[in-house]
């Protein structure tokens, strides 16, 4: 059965992004229309029945997320929708926020109402100038035929949008950091507990939300949690939106359900592997998962089966690597972003990921030790675990999983005092910033 | 008070609800380990080497972010907490000088101690360490007027930026760039300008911030005495700890090395300001009086002969004869700063109402100066306004004192009465530093001069206009110099320890007055301020448990160093329960059991 996209059936279409467009080829504002018939209760109530897990890299249940949302208090709530999105390998909301911004728009606008919230932000990440131009136009299209604002359709509900872009910084996509960031201070993370669901930006009650989830809710609502559901496996529902980079003959966006394997992605929709070289390695889910090896391909994309086999869908964002691509260059490459990016709030991660940097700079010189083996080993696992925010273990991962499956490639450059894949083969340097 | 009930390492701990388990284990004496938690200032969970197990829990958690809840198991030795712990202090160290030996924090700093009982014995690290503004000491930077900065011994731990965000209420200190490039930073350089900027070296776990006051001056270990007293620069009356050099007699310098907060929480919680940290050096500087003096030979040429140093028993008998002169009633009157001790002020009453009888209140007044502190409107440490610390006291004892705390003293109607020469002598006393404490007395000074007054008696410590104009001159002793109470302006009343020796042959006031007094056949039946003050307990309401208040006397500093920060003194009280205990040092009237004040030995006067 072919799989007919719903996120991103238009996205190629020139005027896609626009309202009438939105109206006539979607059933735009259907879904925030219906919504506004339903008790917020009942709202929660189908969006739990879908089984609708979170697009931004963690899959909790959106519906749980939101009944956790404190009711009881006087104080506002709020929205925030993380379209903060740079994992590396990870480029999907941009798609939706630039080609198809409505279904967001509309997204925010009934997530508000079931969770009693008047204000959603979209907290876009700070190189999309473009998509924030697009965005903003297209609020200001909404509110002016009513979608958004005061009394939205008549129904007395009112809901505003703004769209709030950062300074860019990977960290400010942790849910935490990127309610300090809209609150004006430094994008570091706040200790958990208590969960922003209880006291969030300004303190109140917010539900945080990745850019795709929230465009999930108006299908939702207009086709039923029982369409949703049936789409993909048990608990892995809906459709899914997979970002496929590396060495594909296509890569890209690609719509499917999570029923389709890792292998279909890459060899079907992504045109397989160029000059039809072997795939050595993927990493399924952005950057901060375990690698996945060839025989494991054959996995479904879906959440539950990629932790299965070892792995995390993370971010769904599939980076595809062919034989040439040596995995300690790989793992420096990835630690090169990590230290870069680490807020530096805490300890382990602060020191630890500038330290491991220098050890794979080493050690992918061909000027490592045996020791500095033992040393990766040994700082990873003093950082995993033990950091305030998730970054600490994603910073780590890109090592403990190269050094896992791949230890004789370190050997190697330890032995040998260089990589020892043909040099013909090998992928270009990054080019590093000075330190 | 609800309490909850935990087991931390098999022990099981009772707590006050609310508490967080890192809390909990100092209360109870189990050593964790901690640098971003500081007791006053908020939690930030970022420092990660205050991790424990906790039962139920899948991660290690950060103690000091965790609250106590009944039944939870926590340990603090399991073999993942130890191991993630060393991970931790090996971190920490990766990037740090190491350099103790120049470092100014060294031997009372919690980086050395934590590091060398929960750190890997040795570091793995092998690559250049990061380097801020310098290596050594030249990377210290100027930090605003009163502090020091060194970043490259920086760990990060954000206290100094929580507590001017919190305590200070002007942000000033905030971290620039992000991960390993992070640095402490203030707008353009320009440093920190606060009035409690001093607060900060205590705050800072390492040697990073430190006060240009203290900088070099001297290390722990030469510090062998540290007493608890109490500032009395102001009505506030923090609590403080003055810490002593070791130093022989003929060196130069001051014994009084330094001033630190010690936590009370009715009073000052955690700090101290500024003035009353740095504003010191003139206890043990040039211009202290150290003998009394008078002028020439007694008669109308008084005057004009100069000012000579003599002894007590020489000046005594002609200070008897010259205020016998002087007359009673209206003619004779006494200025008493509000920086006088409430035993000071006690005999002071009793010796006035000898002489003047009916008139004596009336014939009595203090003074003190206010000036009001610019501070941030969102302060949690305010400054009072009032420069003396016995504004109350006084008005206790029945003497006038108008508005109180709430601004400066009236003396308009005494400077009146001087100059129309109704008021004939003027009895001075003002124990309180260099420019005293009486406000603008150029007046009386002036009135000397030109003879509307014709005698002048100061009681000061320190060399002044008004010593230069007097007749007498008395020297007495500073705050750190004598046991003695003072009554803040919440009205505590609250110890002042004697710490050091006054310099030379000055007295203790209450001596001088009591010397007085008994020159002119008034009976003043006080051998030492403890007989003071158990008569004032006895005479006054609201004071009987000053005679039970404790008066501390030089705690030797092997203790103190194991207190690494200062303003963590509290910490050492709970952490380092097998050194002998000085419990209830920070306690000041809560049902201590009483103890005889020590006899201080004077030197005798005929
Ligand atoms: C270091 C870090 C970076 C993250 N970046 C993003 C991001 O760019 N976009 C995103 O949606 N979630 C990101 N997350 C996950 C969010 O913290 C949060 O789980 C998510 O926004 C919740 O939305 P969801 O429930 O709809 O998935 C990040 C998490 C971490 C720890
Ligand atoms: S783990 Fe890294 S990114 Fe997260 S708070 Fe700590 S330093 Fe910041
Ligand atoms: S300067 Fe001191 S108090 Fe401030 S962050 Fe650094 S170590 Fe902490
Ligand atoms: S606030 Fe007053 S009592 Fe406290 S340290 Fe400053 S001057 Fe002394
Ligand atoms: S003291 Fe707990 S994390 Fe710093």
């Amino acid at each position: 059965m072919a799989y007919e996209p719903v996120l991103t059936k238009f996205v190629n279409e020139p005027n896609s992004y626009t309202l009438d467009f939105y109206l006539k080829h979607q059933r735009g504002y259907e879904g925030l229309r219906k919504a506004l018939t339903l008790q917020p209760n009942d709202l929660i109530e189908q969006v739990k029945a879908s089984g609708l897990r979170g697009r931004g890299g963690a899959g909790f249940p959106t519906g749980m997320k939101w009944q956790f949302v404190l009711k009881d208090t006087p104080k506002p709530k709020y929205i925030c929708c993380n379209a903060d999105e740079s994992e590396p390998g990870t480029f999907k909301d941009h798609v939706l926020m630039e080609r198809n911004p409505h279904l967001l728009i509309e997204g925010c606008a009934i997530s508000c109402y079931a969770i009693g919230a008047k204000v959603a932000y979209i907290y876009i990440r700070g190189e999309f100038f473009h998509v924030q131009e697009i965005l903003e136009a297209e609020i200001d299209k909404a509110y002016k035929a009513g979608y958004l604002g005061k009394n939205i359709l008549g129904s007395g509900f009112d809901c505003d949008v703004y769209v709030h872009r950062g300074a860019g910084a990977y960290e400010a996509g942790e849910e935490t950091a990127l309610i300090e960031s809209l609150e004006g201070k430094r994008a570091q993370p706040r200790i958990k507990p208590p969960f922003p669901a209880v006291a969030g930006l300004y303190q109140c009650p917010t539900a945080v939300n990745n850019v795709e989830t929230l465009c999930n809710v108006p299908l939702i609502v207009m086709n039923g949690a029982e369409w949703f559901s049936s789409i993909g496996p048990e608990k892995n529902g809906g459709p899914k939106l997979f970002c496929i980079s590396g060495h594909v003959k296509r890569p890209g966006v690609y719509e499917a359900s999570m029923h389709t394997t890792l292998r279909e992605l890459i060899y079907e929709q992504a045109g397989g592997m160029i000059d039809e070289r072997p795939l050595k390695a993927v990493i399924p889910g952005g950057s901060s998962v375990p690698i996945l090896l060839p025989e494991q391909l054959d996995t479904p994309a879906s959440f539950d089966h990629i932790q299965k086999a070892g792995s995390l869908l993370g971010s769904a964002g599939l980076i595809v690597m062919n034989d040439s691509v040596c995995m300690v260059w790989l793992a420096m490459n990835l630690l090169h972003f990590y230290r870069h990016e680490s807020c530096g709030k805490c300890t382990p991660c602060r020191e630890g990921s500038d330290w491991l940097f220098k050890l794979l700079r080493r050690v992918e010189a061909g000027e490592g030790q045996p020791k500095d083996l033992d040393l990766l080993f040994g700082v990873s696992n003093n950082i995993v675990g033990k950091t305030l925010c998730a970054f600490g273990d994603a910073a780590a991962t890109p090592v403990l999983t190269t050094m896992k499956l791949f230890r004789h490639e370190y050997e190697a450059h330890v032995r040998e005092g260089r990589c020892t894949l043909p040099a013909s083969w090998r992928a270009e340097h990054p080019i590093f910033a000075a330190h | 008070m609800d309490s909850v009930t935990l087991t931390i390492d098999g022990r099981p701990v009772t707590v006050a609800k609310g508490k967080t388990v890192l809390q909990a284990a100092i209360e109870s004496g189990i050593s964790v380990p901690y640098y971003c938690y500081h007791p006053g200032i908020s939690i930030d969970g970022s420092c990660r080497v205050c991790v424990v197990k906790i039962e139920k829990m899948p991660k290690l958690q950060t103690s000091c972010s965790t609250l106590c809840a009944d039944g939870m198991v926590v340990s603090t030795r399991d073999r993942d907490v130890v191991e993630a712990r060393a991970g931790v202090f090996e971190f920490l160290l990766i990037n740090h000088p190491l350099d103790c030996p120049v470092c100014d924090k060294g031997g009372e700093c919690p980086l050395q101690d934590f590091s060398y009982t929960f750190g890997p014995a040795e570091s793995r690290m092998d690559f250049p360490r990061r380097v801020f503004d310098g290596e050594g000491v030249k990377a210290d930077v100027d930090f605003g007027p009163t502090l020091m900065l060194n970043r490259n011994r920086c760990i990060l731990c954000t206290r100094c930026v929580r507590f001017m965000k919190e305590i200070d209420g002007d942000a000033q200190i905030g971290i620039v760039d992000r991960g390993y490039g992070s640095e402490i930073a203030t707008f353009q350089e320009q440093g920190v300008h606060s009035l409690i900027s001093g607060n900060l070296m205590d705050v800072c776990p390492v040697g990073a911030i430190l006060t240009k006051d203290y900088r070099f001056k001297s290390r722990p270990w030469d510090n062998p005495g540290v007493v608890d007293t109490i500032c009395t620069l102001c009505s506030k009356g923090c609590n403080t700890s003055a810490w002593l050099k070791a130093k022989p007699e003929w060196a130069r310098g001051s014994r009084l090395i330094r001033m630190t907060p010690r936590y009370n929480p009715d009073v000052n919680g955690y700090w101290m300001c500024d003035i009353g940290r740095f504003n010191y050096h003139w206890i043990e500087g040039e211009n202290r009086l150290r003998r009394p003096m008078m002028r020439g030979s007694a008669g109308s040429a008084a005057q004009a002969a100069p000012l000579e140093a003599s002894a007590w028993h020489d000046v005594q008998p002609r200070l008897r004869d010259r205020l016998q002169e002087a007359g009673s009633g209206g003619a004779f009157h006494f200025l008493a700063s509000a920086h006088a001790s409430m035993e000071e002020l006690f005999v002071l009453k009793q010796l006035a109402e000898a002489l003047l009888g009916g008139d004596a209140m009336k014939s009595v007044s203090i003074g003190w100066e206010a000036t009001e502190k610019p501070q941030p409107a969102t302060t949690k440490f305010k400054v009072p306004v009032t420069d003396a610390p016995n504004v109350n006291g006084a008005r206790d004892l029945g003497f006038a004192v108008g508005r109180g705390n709430e601004g400066p003293a009236d003396l308009s109607g005494l400077r009146k009465a001087v100059e129309a020469g109704t008021v004939k002598a003027l009895y001075v006393i003002d124990p309180a530093g260099p420019k005293g404490s009486l406000g603008d007395i150029s007046w009386i000074a002036a009135a000397r001069r030109s003879g509307a007054l014709s005698l002048l008696v100061v009681q000061a410590v320190v060399t002044s206009e008004l010593t230069e104009a007097a007749d007498f001159v008395l020297p007495g002793s500073a705050w750190v110099e004598k046991d003695a109470i003072y009554t803040n302006d919440q009205g505590r009343v609250q110890a002042a320890s004697r710490a050091i020796a006054p310099p030379g042959e000055a007295l203790e006031d209450w001596q001088i007055l009591v010397n007085v007094g008994r020159s002119l056949g008034v009976a003043l039946p006080y051998e030492s301020s403890g007989d003071v003050r158990r008569a004032l307990a006895a005479a006054m309401t609201g004071y009987s448990e000053a005679e039970r208040l404790a008066f501390m006397r030089p705690v030797p500093a092997s203790t103190w160093m194991q207190a690494s920060n200062p303003s963590e003194r509290w910490k050492w009280d709970f952490l380092f329960q097998d050194l002998p205990p000085t419990k209830g040092h920070n306690v000041q009237m809560e049902g201590l059991p009483a103890q005889a004040t020590p006899f201080i030995p004077l030197k005798p006067v005929q």
